[in-house]
């Protein structure tokens, strides 16, 4: 309990001390959310989400695999649920950028155009800015909305009662990587109901005859 | 003592009524000022402490847009702003001048073609022409002038100095330390040794230098005003040096850590000679209009081609990709 309650003291005072100054990752811990062995729930993660691109790796040599470049972008206070955003988020998950593009330009919802602005802008910047060398190399490897700063207006009711409407707003985020996207392996019913049975047959009875 | 013990209290009695009586004042002013500001007026009593006339001076950290505005034009909105209390700092627009350096290279330095190359012209003839600083009478005139201001300047000792410069400079470059950097590099070269370079990784090392450095070019502009005097010497550096540029996720994006490469550099020093503390400091290089280009980067870009017409190919247009003019330019 201390140790965590000593890292989130850490990390706050960071953030409020010295929000522009960029990160040097030479093998030091002045960036504890780089640090593996810390806990970083999805709450810490969307406070510094901007500031994940200014961290710098050390050379790599040359017998070492190449690194694959990562692209932090969000979009902040947008007029949208963050529930509806979710289905969204989830949908685009594990995608190729192209693939996600297009799913994004023929689906209805108002969130998919400023989502599909908010990947595009990300694409730009990894080319420009980031070193990646071909545009459509990059999948989407984090996608997830959060909450924003609502405003509170009064809904009228009758009978002189009144309710306070929020007027919703969220934060959209997400992190491309360069190179093809991982495989998911996609297990059927049927195989999620062979391991259940197994796992039912591997149990044993100790301490018995 | 049963005096002074009397008149204690007797004071001490009249400090309460003082109180008790302010008291009674100030909780008769606070509902007032609380609900209604408009009848206070009637209710004020002269002879007592001017009223306290609330301001609303918390800080709004968010003032929601708004809504049904019917003041569209800026000023109305200003003029409402104001009446409202809400006060706008004054903005200052500014724009800072630099005056420890100057902005460029005044009448710079050609560099002739043939330098350090191996040509069909007789060697004397070559070197007759490189070895001359003493032909061009601008540049005599200039050093006379530098020595004037700063006596331990000589055209002999400063080529070592200048080449010290310049590796300490991209030392500090490749180690980011601003405060180094600024004291060696002026402040007109600063940002473009630095620009696009926050978030990379620089490996820079000096092997050698293949020849003496030798000052080729002596010029002393006067900013502004008459005696304003910056002196601007451009030395002629043949060295060998390895480069290697990593990006943010340490790839090579340039260069090759292990190879290193013969250059040929016109660099250019300045300092401001009428500030006694000034010193010499890099302000910039030249790159002759027959220097060989450069090696391209690793990565494949993409650059904008024609545009096409519905029904073109791009295959049948035969585009040539335009190549940018060899004219002299300045880094």
């Amino acid at each position: 309990m201390a140790a965590s309650a000593v890292t989130w003291s850490g990390l706050a005072s960071i953030g409020r001390a010295c929000g522009h100054i960029r990160s040097r990752l030479l093998g030091s811990s002045s960036t504890l959310s780089q640090v593996s062995c810390l806990h970083t729930s999805p709450e810490l993660n969307s406070k510094h989400w901007e500031r994940r691109n200014l961290t710098v790796y050390p050379p790599q040599t040359k017998d070492e695999p190449r690194r694959p470049a990562e692209i932090h972008h969000c979009r902040r206070q947008i007029k949208y649920s963050k529930d509806k955003m979710w289905y969204l988020a989830k949908l685009l998950r594990g995608m190729t950028i192209d693939q996600a593009l297009t799913q994004l330009e023929f689906n209805d919802k108002k969130g998919a155009k400023i989502i599909k602005e908010v990947l595009l802008e990300a694409q730009e910047m990894a080319v420009k800015n980031h070193n990646v060398e071909y545009k459509s190399n990059l999948y989407i490897a984090e996608s997830f909305s959060g909450k924003g700063k609502y405003l509170k207006r009064i809904r009228y009711h009758g009978r002189g009662m009144f309710g306070i409407m929020d007027k919703v707003h969220c934060h959209y985020f997400v992190k491309l990587v360069e190179g093809a996207p991982p495989n998911v392996e996609q297990k059927t019913g049927f195989d999620q109901a062979k391991e259940y049975v197994q796992q039912l047959r591997n149990r044993t009875i100790i301490h018995s005859l | 003592m049963f005096a002074i013990f009397q008149t204690v209290t007797r004071r001490s009695q009249f400090w309460k009524n003082m109180a008790t009586s302010i008291c009674r004042t100030l909780k008769y002013f606070q509902p007032i000022t609380c609900q209604n500001i408009k009848y206070a007026a009637s209710l004020l009593d002269v002879r007592l402490v001017p009223v306290l006339v609330p301001v609303r001076t918390k800080k709004r950290y968010f003032i929601p847009p708004a809504v049904n505005v019917k003041e569209r034009t800026q000023t109305e909105q200003e003029t409402k702003a104001r009446a409202a209390g809400v006060v706008v700092r004054q903005q200052y627009i500014e724009r800072p001048i630099n005056i420890s350096c100057t902005a460029g290279i005044f009448d710079p330095y050609v560099p002739p073609e043939g330098d350090a190359r191996l040509s069909t012209l007789s060697k004397e003839g070559l070197k007759q022409r490189t070895e001359q600083l003493r032909q061009s009478a601008a540049s005599q005139l200039s050093i006379r002038k530098i020595k004037d201001h700063d006596p331990d300047f000589s055209t002999k000792a400063f080529p070592e100095l200048a080449q010290q410069i310049f590796i300490d400079a991209h030392a500090a470059l490749t180690e980011f330390n601003k405060e180094k950097l600024h004291s060696l590099v002026t402040e007109r070269c600063y940002p473009e040794m630095v620009r696009g370079n926050r978030y990379k990784t620089l490996r820079w090392r000096f092997v050698e230098s293949l020849e003496p450095p030798r000052v080729v070019h002596t010029r002393c502009p006067d900013m502004i005003s008459k005696g304003n005097l910056y002196g601007q010497v451009t030395v002629r550096m043949h060295s060998r040096q390895t480069l290697a540029v990593y990006d943010r996720f340490g790839r090579l994006m340039l260069g090759d850590e292990d190879e290193p490469r013969d250059v040929l550099e016109y660099l250019v020093l300045e300092r401001h000679l009428v500030n006694p503390y000034g010193s010499w400091r890099l302000h910039g290089k030249i790159v002759p209009a027959w220097a060989p280009p450069k090696d391209p980067i690793i990565k494949t870009v993409m650059i904008p081609g024609p545009k096409l017409k519905p029904g073109d190919e791009f295959e049948s247009l035969n585009y040539q990709v335009p190549k940018p003019k060899a004219v002299q330019w300045y880094k």
